[in-house]
C-alpha cells in the first residue's frame, strides 16, 4: 500500500499519544514498587493484621472440682448451662442496644445498663455476662437473631450445681462473680474476670484448689464475627476435687432433726478431728447462688433476722451453760482446788458474798461429790468451786482447753469468743472484778461466749482423754492437732467423763441421750438469754423464757468414735431439747457403724 | 451491512484475546470474591461478557466515519439522559447514575464517555493546527463540561473523573501552548478549591483526607482503604491461594467484586499474581495504544487515544486506590470489576480501536 498523499501527516498527534502512553507506563512502573513494598517488606506487618483481623480468643472457662463427702456422694456438682455476654466493641448505637437486648433477654433496659456500668474498666472487646443459668430452650431465640445483635455472645459454661439442695449449705458456701481484683490475685491468673469464684465455706476456703484451670480457644470469625471454625484451643482443665469428712447420712439427719429449730448441730470424730456433719439452722439452698443475678433474693436473705447464710456453729457466740461445769471440774481437778472426792452440801441454794444463789433443782441434791455434781448439773458445787478458783484461773483452764478462741477449722470467718477474766476486765470495761461475777462465771453465764464448735472441739478433748485435735473438714488434712502439748494431766479425765457417764446413762440430766449398747456420756446447759434479775421478773409474770438449749457429749464411753455438740436457740431446758436429738444422731451413728 | 473480507483480515485479533483473557480473570476472581453468597456474580458476569463481546461486534461493523458523524445526536441524547435521570431517577445507594427496566439495571454515565470520545473525535478532526486557540478551548470546555457537570450531580465522582480525564486527553493530544496549559492549571486550582469548599459533599472529603492518613477513620471511610491494604500486604509473595485469603473470605473486605477486585489478587495470588495482571494489562493497554498509530484520520487517532486513555486511567487510578494512593472515588478495574455498564462501555471503547484499526486503509 503507498504511504502517500491521501494521509494527512498525523506524526505530531501520535507522537503526543505515545508520550502519553509512556507516562501511563512509567506510572503503573512505580505501582508495582509500590506494590513490592506493601506485599514483600511490609508482609509481616500486614500478614499480623490479617491474622488479628479474623481470629477471635475466646476463654472456655474451667469446671470447679467437686466437693464430696467422706464415701463419695457427691455434694457439688457442675452442670452444663449457657450464658450470653455483652461485647461492646461490636455496638454500633449504645443507647438504642440496651433497650433492644433488655427487651430481648426479657432483663429490662436498666439491668443492662447496669451490668455494663459495673465493668465498664475492663477493654471494649471483653465479653460482660449479661444473662446466665440458660437451657438450650432459652438460648435459641438469641442465637437465632445474632445478626441483629452483634453485641452478644452465647457461650456454655458450666455451672456450679448442689445435687442435695440446702443439705450443709453452710460447709459448702456459695458462689460469687470475681471482681476483677479477685482474678488477678488468683494464682498464675488461671481464671477470668466475671467467672464465679467462692465466697464463703468450702467454696471459698478451698477456691484455689476447687478451680480449674480456663483454656481457650482461637477461633476463626468473619467480619460479623460469625465463627467459621477453630484454629487452636487449649481444653480447660477441671479444679482438683475436694473430699471432705462429712458424712452425707448423718449431715441429712442432723439437718432434719434441726428442721422448724434455730440451732446447730455438730458431730465430729474426737480421734482425728474429723467434723462428720456440721448442720446450722435455718439454712438455704445454694443453688440459688449459682447465677450472677440474684440481688432480691440476696438482699432478702442477708436482711433475714433469723440470718440463714450464717454458720452459726462457727460464727454463733453463746453462753455455754452448764456444760462450762466440765471446764470447772477439769480445772479444779489439775490446779488441785477438788480432787474426786470433795463434797459439797446442795440444799437447793447458798449464800456466798452476802448473796443467796440457787441450784436449777429447789429441793437440793444433797451431798455430792465431782462427779455426782457433773451428774445432776448441780450448781451450787460450782458455785463454790468458781469461789475457790477464782475468775483468772477459771481464764486460765478455759484458755488451755482452747476455749474463746478459733479452733483452727478449715472454713472462713469463724469466730473466737470470750472467757472473762480480771484483765479483760479492766481493760476493756475499765473497772476492777467483782468476785460475785466469778460465781456467774463458774456455771456457764456470765459474758462467758463461745462458739458451738469449740464446744465439740473441748468435748473430744476430755473425750481422748486430753489428746488434743483440731476440727477440720478437708479429709486429706492429716496433721490435725497432732502433737500439741496436753493441757491436763491425764488424771483429771476420769472423774469428769464418769460423771458425763452418769449424766446420760445414770437418770442424770442428759437421760434423753440414752442411746442402748453406746454408752454415750454427755452434759446438758440450759443458757439464760437474759440476766437473772430479768428473767426472775417475767418468770413472776407468768411469761415462758425459753433458754438455749445445749448437750454436749461422746460415745462410746472407751475408745470414743463421736462427739455431738447440739444447740437449739430458745430451745428450753438441754436436757429436754437438745439431748433427745444427740441420742437420736448418736443412734444413727451407731447404726451406720453396723453391729 | 455486509462486512468485507478484508476487513476481517485487519482485526486485532490479538487485542481480542488480551481483552478476553483479561475478562476471563476477572470471571476467576470473581469468582472467589462472592462464590459464598447467593446471586453467582460469576456467572452474570460472564453473561456480561457475552454482551460485551455483541457489543463489541456491532461497534465493530459501523464505520466510525458514521459513528463521528451522528455523535452530536448521540451527544444531545445522552445529555437529555443524564438531566432526566437528575429529575426522575429513584436514589440507588445513594445515587442517581442508574436507569432500571425491572431488574436490569444500566448507567448512563458509563455510555456518555463513549459518546464523549466520539463528539470530541469529530469536533478536534477539524482542527489541525499545532496548538489550540481559547476559542475554541472554549467551546470544547463548554462541550465537555454540561454532562461532566450533570454526572457529577449524581453524583458520582469516579465516573465524572474518568470523563474529564478523558476529555482532558484530547487536548494533551491537540496541544497547548505553555499559556493555555497555565490557564489550565489556575482554572483547575481554582474548581479545585471552590470544589473543596463548596462542591465536596463531607464523605468525598473524608476519603481524599483518607489517602493521607486512613488509620484516622478506620471504622469509616478508611475501612476500606486498611482492610484493601491489609489484604494485599498479607498475600506476600506468592499469596494465600484461590479462595483462601482470610481478608476476602471472611468478609473483612467490603466491594471485593467490584472497585476491590484486584486486593483478591493481591491477597490471594500474592505479588506474583499482581505482577501477572498488570503484565496482562499492560500488554493489553500497549496493544490498544499502539493501534493509534495504525489509524488513517485524525478522528481515528483521537477515539483511539481517547478510548485507550479510558481504560488505562480508570486501570491506573484503581490499583493506586486500593493501596491507598488515590482516593476512594468509586473507579472500576475496566474488564475484571463485577459490573455490567462498565464492562459493556470497555468493550465498546475496544470495539472503537479494533474499528479504526481495521479501517486504516483509505477508500475501502
Amino acid at each position: 500500500m503507498p504511504e502517500g498523499k491521501i494521509y494527512e501527516d498525523l506524526s505530531t498527534v501520535v507522537g503526543r499519544a505515545n508520550t502519553v502512553f509512556r507516562i501511563i507506563a512509567v506510572l503503573i512502573v512505580l505501582a508495582l514498587f509500590y506494590y513490592w513494598n506493601v506485599q514483600i517488606l511490609e508482609h509481616k506487618k500486614y500478614w499480623d493484621l490479617a491474622e488479628s483481623n479474623r481470629t477471635r480468643v475466646r476463654a472456655l472457662p474451667a469446671p470447679r472440682g467437686l466437693i464430696r463427702d467422706r464415701n463419695g456422694v457427691i455434694l457439688a456438682d457442675n452442670r452444663a448451662a449457657f450464658k450470653v455476654s455483652y461485647v461492646r466493641e461490636n455496638v454500633v448505637d449504645m443507647e438504642g442496644s440496651y433497650a433492644a437486648v433488655g427487651r430481648l433477654l426479657e432483663t429490662g433496659e436498666e439491668a443492662i445498663r447496669g451490668r455494663i456500668d459495673a465493668f465498664k474498666s475492663l477493654p471494649a472487646f471483653e465479653p460482660i455476662v449479661v444473662k446466665d443459668g440458660l437451657g438450650p430452650y432459652d438460648v435459641a431465640p438469641i442465637e437465632s437473631r445474632r445478626l441483629e445483635f452483634p453485641e452478644l455472645v452465647v457461650d456454655s459454661e458450666p455451672q456450679r450445681f448442689y445435687p442435695h439442695g440446702p443439705l450443709a449449705a453452710h460447709v459448702l458456701g456459695y458462689l460469687q462473680e470475681r471482681t476483677p481484683e479477685e482474678a488477678s490475685a488468683l494464682r498464675e491468673a488461671r481464671t477470668e474476670v466475671g467467672h464465679m469464684g467462692g465466697r464463703t465455706g468450702i467454696e471459698r476456703q478451698y477456691d484455689d484448689r476447687l478451680t480449674g484451670e480456663d483454656g481457650y480457644l482461637i477461633e476463626i470469625v468473619d467480619s460479623l464475627g460469625r465463627g467459621h471454625g477453630e484454629r487452636d484451643r487449649r481444653n480447660p482443665v477441671q479444679g482438683q476435687d475436694v473430699v471432705l469428712t462429712l458424712d452425707a447420712r448423718l449431715q441429712e439427719r442432723a439437718e432434719e432433726l434441726l428442721e422448724g429449730r434455730e440451732g446447730v448441730i455438730i458431730a465430729l470424730d474426737p480421734r482425728s478431728g474429723e467434723v462428720l456433719a456440721m448442720a446450722s439452722f435455718p439454712t438455704f439452698d445454694p443453688n440459688r447462688f449459682i447465677t450472677r443475678f440474684t440481688p432480691a433474693e440476696w438482699l432478702q436473705l442477708v436482711n433475714d433476722p433469723l440470718s440463714p447464710l450464717e454458720n452459726r456453729a462457727v460464727r454463733g457466740l453463746y453462753a455455754p451453760g452448764s456444760i462450762f461445769k466440765l471446764l470447772m471440774a477439769l480445772g479444779g481437778l489439775d490446779f488441785g482446788y477438788v480432787d474426786e472426792r470433795t463434797t459439797v452440801f446442795c440444799g437447793g441454794s447458798t449464800v456466798i458474798y452476802g448473796s443467796p444463789f440457787a441450784c436449777w433443782f429447789q429441793p437440793g441434791h444433797g451431798s455430792m461429790d465431782l462427779s455426782d455434781a457433773i451428774k445432776n448439773s448441780c450448781n451450787i458445787y460450782f458455785y463454790q468451786l468458781g469461789r475457790r478458783m477464782g475468775i483468772d484461773m477459771i481464764a486460765l483452764a478455759g484458755e488451755r482447753a482452747g476455749l474463746g478462741v478459733r479452733t483452727g477449722i478449715d472454713l472462713t470467718g469463724e469466730k473466737d469468743g470470750l472467757i472473762p477474766s480480771s484483765q479483760w476486765k479492766a481493760k476493756t470495761l475499765k473497772t476492777p472484778w467483782f468476785p460475785g461475777e466469778t460465781i456467774s462465771v463458774s456455771i456457764g453465764q456470765g459474758q462467758l461466749q463461745m462458739t458451738p464448735l469449740q464446744v465439740a472441739a473441748f468435748t473430744a478433748l476430755i473425750a481422748g482423754r486430753g489428746a488434743r485435735i483440731r476440727p477440720h473438714l478437708l479429709k486429706a488434712d492429716q496433721d490435725a492437732g497432732k502433737g500439741a502439748k496436753a493441757p491436763f494431766k491425764s488424771a483429771v479425765y476420769g472423774p469428769i467423763i464418769e460423771g458425763m457417764w452418769r449424766s446420760v446413762n445414770d437418770m442424770g440430766t442428759g437421760r434423753a441421750a440414752f442411746v442402748a449398747g453406746m454408752d454415750v456420756c454427755g452434759k446438758t446447759g440450759s443458757t439464760q438469754v437474759m440476766s437473772r434479775e430479768r428473767a426472775e421478773k417475767l418468770a413472776k409474770a407468768g411469761i415462758e423464757i425459753k433458754t438455749h438449749s445445749w448437750f454436749s457429749g461422746f460415745a462410746p464411753r472407751d475408745d470414743p468414735r463421736i462427739v455431738v455438740t447440739v444447740l437449739v436457740e430458745y430451745g428450753g431446758g438441754g436436757g429436754a431439747t437438745a439431748a433427745p436429738l444427740a441420742g437420736r444422731l448418736f443412734s444413727l451413728f451407731q447404726e451406720l457403724q453396723g453391729p | 451491512m455486509m462486512i468485507d473480507r478484508r476487513l476481517v483480515q485487519e482485526v486485532d485479533w490479538v487485542l481480542i484475546g488480551l481483552v478476553l483473557i483479561n475478562s476471563l480473570v476477572g470471571v476467576l476472581f470473581i469468582y472467589s470474591a462472592s462464590h459464598f453468597v447467593p446471586g453467582a456474580y460469576y456467572l452474570k458476569q460472564l453473561a456480561w461478557v457475552g454482551a460485551g463481546l455483541i457489543a463489541l461486534i456491532l461497534v465493530v461493523m459501523v464505520d466510525y466515519k458514521f459513528l463521528v458523524a451522528f455523535s452530536p445526536y448521540f451527544y444531545g441524547l445522552s445529555v437529555a439522559l443524564l438531566a432526566g435521570l437528575l429529575v426522575f431517577a429513584r436514589l440507588i445507594s445513594g445515587t442517581k447514575s442508574w436507569i432500571a427496566f425491572g431488574s436490569f439495571r444500566f448507567q448512563p454515565s458509563e455510555m456518555a464517555k463513549i459518546v464523549m470520545i466520539l463528539l470530541f473525535a469529530r469536533l478536534f478532526a477539524e482542527y489541525k493546527s499545532a496548538y489550540l486557540t481559547p476559542r475554541f478551548t472554549a467551546l470544547a470546555l463548554l462541550l465537555a463540561a454540561v454532562p461532566g457537570l450533570l454526572i457529577v450531580l449524581q453524583p458520582d465522582l469516579g465516573t465524572a473523573l474518568a470523563f474529564s480525564a478523558v476529555a482532558g486527553g484530547a487536548f494533551v493530544l491537540a496541544g497547548m501552548k505553555k499559556r493555555t496549559i497555565a490557564v489550565f492549571l489556575l482554572l483547575s486550582l481554582a474548581i479545585g478549591v471552590g470544589g473543596w469548599n463548596y462542591g465536596l459533599k463531607d464523605y468525598q472529603k473524608r476519603r481524599l483526607a483518607t489517602v493521607v492518613s486512613p488509620h484516622q477513620d478506620p471504622r469509616g471511610s478508611g475501612y476500606q482503604v486498611i482492610q484493601s491494604k491489609i489484604a494485599i500486604g498479607s498475600g506476600g509473595l506468592t499469596g494465600k491461594g484461590f479462595k483462601n485469603g482470610s481478608q476476602i473470605q471472611l468478609r473483612f473486605l467490603p466491594a471485593r467484586h467490584t472497585d476491590f477486585i484486584f486486593s483478591v489478587v493481591g491477597e490471594e495470588f500474592g505479588f506474583l499474581g499482581v505482577f501477572t495482571v498488570i503484565a496482562l494489562y499492560f500488554f493489553m493497554l500497549l496493544r490498544m495504544f499502539r493501534s493509534v498509530t495504525k489509524a488513517r484520520d485524525r478522528a481515528g487517532v483521537y477515539i483511539v487515544f481517547m478510548a485507550s486513555l479510558l481504560i488505562a486511567f480508570q486501570f491506573l487510578v484503581n490499583i493506586l486506590m486500593i493501596i491507598g494512593l488515590f482516593p476512594v472515588t468509586g473507579i472500576t478495574l475496566p474488564f475484571l470489576s463485577y459490573g455490567g455498564s462498565s464492562l459493556l462501555a470497555s468493550y465498546v471503547a475496544c470495539g472503537l480501536i479494533l474499528n479504526v484499526r481495521m479501517r486504516r486503509f483509505a477508500n475501502v
